[in-house]
């Protein structure tokens, strides 16, 4: 009887345990070669025609400005890193924010503090593995998913 | 290890990128700018050095982006850098052109490009036309009448069709004068995109491989020949014409890159991207020109085989063994044998001569015969004279029996009435006393 049992359970082991196995793809590349520049609508929503993303950013606004609308009309940075996490600043913004992406969502990873007075007119530079982000002729930090690697001012 | 080696990809990464601190959202922004300012002053340029002063413009653009090119090569999705930049060039080749033809032609690229669309409209039209009429002359194989009537509607077809494509090919060129040498190659380059526009080696091909198949299906009469082997010469003249002119701007087209007509994508390999392209263009081109080649090497052989068969098959039905002839040459030789073995044989010429050479040969078959490309105007004289010459002795021949006949029998009055009228003067024996 145990042995019938045993015989019935090997498969069925097999089974539970090959499902258990999940495919993984190495070296995706996520990267963006360039920023995209994108206006926050009325209504608070960006939108990226090329790579077909759209966001909420009332959040984003709160939390940058303590003020949902405070983003109305401005022109945000947005950059995907070559690890696939989205970059997102702006003029007067004092962080550059780090998305994961999630199911229909944008997931908060980091928010890194890069000028205290607030960036005036940044840019995002892809530089693989780094996110780059310079301001003006003299600003210019190079970034990780949650840290500033090196600053030069 | 784990530290030195994100270190070192740092300024592998930083050196890469040079010392600049600009963002690169706005190199290429600049770059579109600078290209956007390019194309408008083309699109608004009315004068051939203003253009050409701008491919000094397009030039510095190349050289100021280049280091750049594999940022924008992503950048600048779809197009690559390069890409770019030859639809740029494309812009200002067509933009000189036009330019260039209302200056100094005073002809309007509208009206132009007008004129070639009627054309190929009116084409499209005969094609349409030519397809009912293979239809009906499948029909109409029962009635001998309404054959004739078919074929020769569709002749007309056909021959209406070759001069129009030639008409299209001339109006490309017609503007820009005879010597396509002096053409320059910006203006060769544009004559390529109309050609290739138009489908003009296309049509061409589809219009002698027409003519192969109205050889194919029509059952021709001796008198059918003279005019298709006209318009077939007619066609290989202007087709060798302008198979020259064609491969001139196909040499320029390897040479020029094109991409595009100035605004959004373009259509045709020759337009789409590149010196690569255009060198692929110009095989294309050179492919269908041979291709081309080979349908009307099809055409002059089934023309051959359709006119000496023809040819021959009235020998055969008159009787007359010759021997078999396949073009100008040997139907020359087999006439002159047959004339030289009736002249020994002393058989009689009349079924060769008159029923023959002058009731078939001369009233059928001489149209088509005295074309150059057969046996020509000369060698048909000489034969009809021999032929001629023939019957002629055989005249001769008859005439001289009718002669003596007449000869003797005069002398046979002669002989009896002079006879009997001299007697009386005699005197007569008197009689004896």
């Amino acid at each position: 009887m145990i042995r019938l049992v045993k015989i019935c359970f090997a498969p069925a082991a097999l089974l539970v345990f090959s499902s258990c196995s999940s495919l993984k793809m190495d070296y995706v590349d996520f990267g963006w070669p360039v920023e995209s520049v994108v206006t926050v609508s009325s209504v608070n929503k960006i939108e990226d025609l090329r790579y077909s993303v759209s966001a909420w950013v009332a959040g984003l606004a709160q939390e940058e400005f303590q003020d949902s609308t405070a983003l109305h009309g401005a022109k945000l940075r947005l950059l995907r890193s070559s690890e696939g996490y989205y970059f997102l600043t702006g003029p007067r913004f004092k962080h550059v924010y780090v998305f994961s992406p999630g199911p229909s969502s944008l997931i908060l990873n980091k928010s890194i503090p890069v000028a205290e007075g607030g960036l005036r007119n940044p840019a995002l530079n892809q530089r693989t593995p780094y996110v780059e982000v310079v301001d003006g002729d003299n600003f210019h930090v190079l970034l990780t998913s949650d840290d500033i690697v090196e600053v030069k001012k | 290890m784990n530290r030195i080696f994100p270190l070192a990809l740092l300024v592998a990464t930083l050196s890469a990128a040079g010392t600049a601190q600009h963002s690169d959202y706005a190199l290429k922004s600049d770059f579109e700018d600078r290209y956007r300012q390019i194309a408008s002053r083309l699109d608004s340029a009315t004068a051939t050095h203003e253009i050409e002063s701008l491919k000094g413009e397009i030039e510095k653009l190349e050289t100021d982006y280049a280091p750049h090119q594999q940022f924008l090569d992503k950048a600048l999705y779809p197009l690559t850098f390069n890409e770019s930049m030859e639809k740029l060039r494309s812009l200002q080749v067509l933009t000189y052109d036009r330019v260039f033809l209302i200056r100094t032609q005073g002809v309007k690229l509208s009206e132009l490009e007008e004129r070639i669309s009627s054309l190929t409209t009116r084409l499209d039209s005969l094609t349409a036309q030519r397809d009912q009429l293979f239809g009906e002359l499948q029909e109409s194989r029962k009635s001998l009448t309404a054959l004739r009537e078919a074929v020769k509607r569709l002749t007309a077809n056909l021959a209406a069709k070759d001069r129009l494509i030639f008409a299209i090919a001339d109006s490309i060129f017609l503007p820009y004068g005879k010597d396509l040498h002096q053409v320059a190659d910006l203006q060769k380059e544009a004559i390529g995109q109309r050609l290739d526009k138009a489908n003009v080696l296309t049509r061409v091909y589809e219009i002698a491989a027409d003519n192969v198949k109205f050889l194919d299906v029509t059952q021709l009469q001796g008198r059918d020949y003279g005019n298709l082997i006209e318009q077939y010469q007619a066609f290989t003249g202007r087709w060798a014409g302008l198979k020259e002119k064609i491969t001139d701007v196909a040499a320029t087209s390897a040479m020029v890159p094109a991409v595009s007509t100035g605004k959004g994508p373009v259509k045709t390999p020759v337009a789409r991207g590149g010196k690569k392209d255009s060198r692929a263009a110009s095989e294309i081109a050179a492919t269908q020109s041979s291709h081309v080649d080979s349908v009307l090497a099809e055409w002059h052989a089934r023309l051959n085989a359709g006119f000496w068969g023809g040819l021959q098959k009235e020998f055969t039905a008159a009787g007359i063994a010759v021997a078999p002839f396949n073009d100008g040459p040997s139907f020359s030789s087999s006439v002159r044998q047959e004339v030289a073995s009736l002249a020994a044989s002393k058989q009689d010429p009349q079924p060769f001569v008159e029923t023959l050479w002058k009731q078939k040969i001369d009233r059928d078959w001489r149209d088509g015969l005295t074309k150059d490309a057969m046996l020509g105007k000369t060698e048909y004289a000489a034969l009809d004279k021999l032929v001629s010459e023939l019957s002629r002795e055989t005249i001769d021949m008859t005439f001289l029996a009718y002669i003596a006949g007449i000869l003797v029998l005069a002398a046979l009055i002669w002989f009896f009435v002079f006879r009997r009228k001299k007697r009386p003067d005699h005197p007569a024996p008197a009689p004896a006393p």
